[in-house]
Parts: C-alpha cells; sequence; structure tokens
C-alpha cells in the first residue's frame, strides 16, 4: 500500500521561496493567480496492517515534518 | 592540561569539528575526543559539542536525519542529567529538531546563505556559556543559509521571560534592532539556552574567532566555559 504524506508550511512561517516565485508569476502577467505556497510530499510503501499505518502517522510527525513549522497530511494513493 | 574531557560528536557532514577540536584544546586547555555518531554509549561526560556542517547533507531538513543518530540519543540522556552541551550552527538546529532546545531554525528571510562577521550583544551573562562575557558586544562569524530563528508566539515569549536568549545580533555598539539582523530571525535571537540552563545553542561560531587571523573574542567565550567542567 502506497500513502503520499504531504507536508506545507504553517500558516505565518516565512516563506521567501514561494515569495520568490509568486513574484515572478506576476511579472509573467498572470494577474488572476493570487497565492502560491511551496510543499514537499513522500510516497511511502508501508504494510497491510493496522501497525503500518501507525507506523506512517508516528514518522511524519517525529521525522517527516517538524511540528514547529509544518503541517502533515496522509492520504492513500 | 586538566584529564577533563570534551566530547565533540562527529556525523557524515559535520565540517567545522577540526576547528571546534582546536579551539576547545587550546582555549580550555582539557582534552578532547571526537565522537563518531554511531556511538551508543558516551563515557566522558564532562561537556558535549555538537559541531557546525551540513550532518548527512542536511537531508530533509538541516539537523533532522542526525537527531536520530545513536550519539544524539545518548546527548538526549545526558542533557537530563544535567551534562552540558553547545550545539554550533548546524549543532543548533540539531538541538532544536530533537526539541532539547525551542523554536526552529528555517530558511534565512533573503534566501541567501549569509557568511560575514556579526556583532552579538550578550544578554545573559549569569549562564554558564556567557559569564566570562560580562554583558558585553562580541563578534563572531555567521555562515549559513537556515539561521532565521522561528518559534510560537507563546515560546518566543517564555524564552524571553526566562531570560534564555544569551545573544541577539546588533550593532558594534549593542544596538538591536533589524538592520543588525542578518537573517530575519525573530527579535534578532542568535543563541539560546534550554530551561535548564545547561544546553546552549548558537548560530554563530565562536571557534572562528580564536586566532590571530580573526577577531579573538571567541578565546573569551571558550575561556568562560573551563570553570564548568
Amino acid at each position: 500500500m502506497i500513502y503520499r504524506v504531504y507536508i506545507n508550511f504553517k500558516k505565518g512561517i516565512l516563506d521567501p521561496e514561494s515569495e520568490a516565485i509568486m513574484k515572478t508569476i506576476s511579472r509573467m502577467g498572470f494577474s488572476s493567480i493570487k497565492k502560491v505556497s511551496k510543499g514537499k510530499f513522500f510516497d511511502v510503501e508501508i504494510s497491510k496492517t493496522k501497525k503500518g499505518l501507525k507506523d506512517l502517522e508516528k514518522i511524519s510527525s517525529d521525522l517527516l515534518s517538524n511540528p514547529v513549522i509544518e503541517n502533515f497530511k496522509i492520504i492513500k494513493k | 592540561m586538566s584529564k577533563r574531557v570534551v566530547s565533540i560528536i562527529v556525523f557524515p557532514g559535520s565540517n567545522c569539528d577540526r576547528d571546534l577540536e582546536i579551539a576547545v584544546r587550546n582555549h580550555m586547555n582539557v582534552k578532547t575526543e571526537y565522537i563518531w555518531h554511531n556511538e551508543t554509549n558516551l563515557k566522558n561526560k564532562e561537556m558535549i559539542f555538537i559541531p557546525g556542517g551540513f550532518s548527512f547533507g542536511d537531508y530533509l531538513r538541516s539537523g533532522a536525519l542526525a537527531t536520530k543518530s545513536p550519539a544524539i540519543k545518548e546527548v538526549i540522556r545526558l542533557s537530563k542529567k544535567g551534562v552540558p552541551i553547545i550545539g554550533i550552527c548546524n549543532g543548533f538546529q540539531i538541538l532544536t529538531e530533537c526539541n532539547l532546545l525551542e523554536g526552529s531554525l528555517i530558511d534565512n528571510y533573503n534566501q541567501l546563505f549569509i557568511c560575514k562577521e556579526c556583532f552579538l550583544r550578550v544578554e545573559n551573562s549569569e549562564s554558564m556559556f556567557s559569564s566570562n562575557l560580562n554583558k558585553s558586544v562580541v563578534k563572531f562569524p555567521i555562515a549559513h543559509a537556515q539561521g532565521n530563528f522561528y518559534t510560537s508566539k507563546d515560546d518566543l515569549k517564555r524564552l524571553e521571560d526566562n531570560n534564555q536568549v544569551i545573544f541577539r545580533y546588533s550593532s558594534e555598539k549593542g544596538r538591536v534592532s533589524k538592520i543588525s539582523n542578518p537573517n530575519g530571525s525573530l527579535n534578532n535571537i542568535a543563541g539560546i539556552i534550554n530551561k535548564e540552563k545547561n544546553v546552549l545553542g548558537l548560530m554563530p561560531h565562536p571557534e572562528r574567532a580564536v586566532d590571530s587571523l580573526n577577531d579573538r573574542d571567541g578565546i573569551k567565550f571558550f575561556n568562560g566555559l573551563k570553570n564548568f567542567i
């Protein structure tokens, strides 16, 4: 089973990379694009057990994301 | 030379370990040992340094992968027993990632790797790490891309209320302002300690300010640590 763990910054965290991308989008003339936020995802293959999902949640909060600055969301692929 | 031994943890990708070892040996007058990150038992418990660099390539987030090394498990265990622990640059990032220190070091506000000398106002000279610096202004270099100190509003207030901020980016005269903030850190924070006061993390490099080619304020920093081991 493959799950996808999405990670993005919490609200209010300074994200200069996204700001730079947004500035470029504006410069390209796309006035309808209002905001862009960078994130990342991991595709993780786990065993088909309850433990697999529990472990995935654990690594998502303890390693893949940093709860001080990031949120994560797990979605089945 | 004292018989005491100061430990320096080394990860794949550490690159300030040798400079640090020389600074500690010369200016603390102690023996030193390198501890490879796979070590599961730290025998010397006098003082532990976590050096700068790019542990595990800084993959995932700066310092994140290093926190799962056996030697860091030992550092966490010994920190609870009051052993003094000092993380410099990547070492600071590792200490926040393993929750020995609050907050997080995020991308510099200007997206740049910043390498320059900085003035730091010593905020709290009652801490063992700064008692020798006596509320002065010191000059240490910084060299990082992720040194922008961030934490929640509540945690920031707690850090300030408990006098846990040790170093703040300032002007030569000790004025703290946006102009003297190189990386966007909240409240110009450059170095903090934990609530128990035995763990210090700082982004600037005192080990790069100890010889005649550079500024020598780092010597004061290392000299001051002698009394606490």
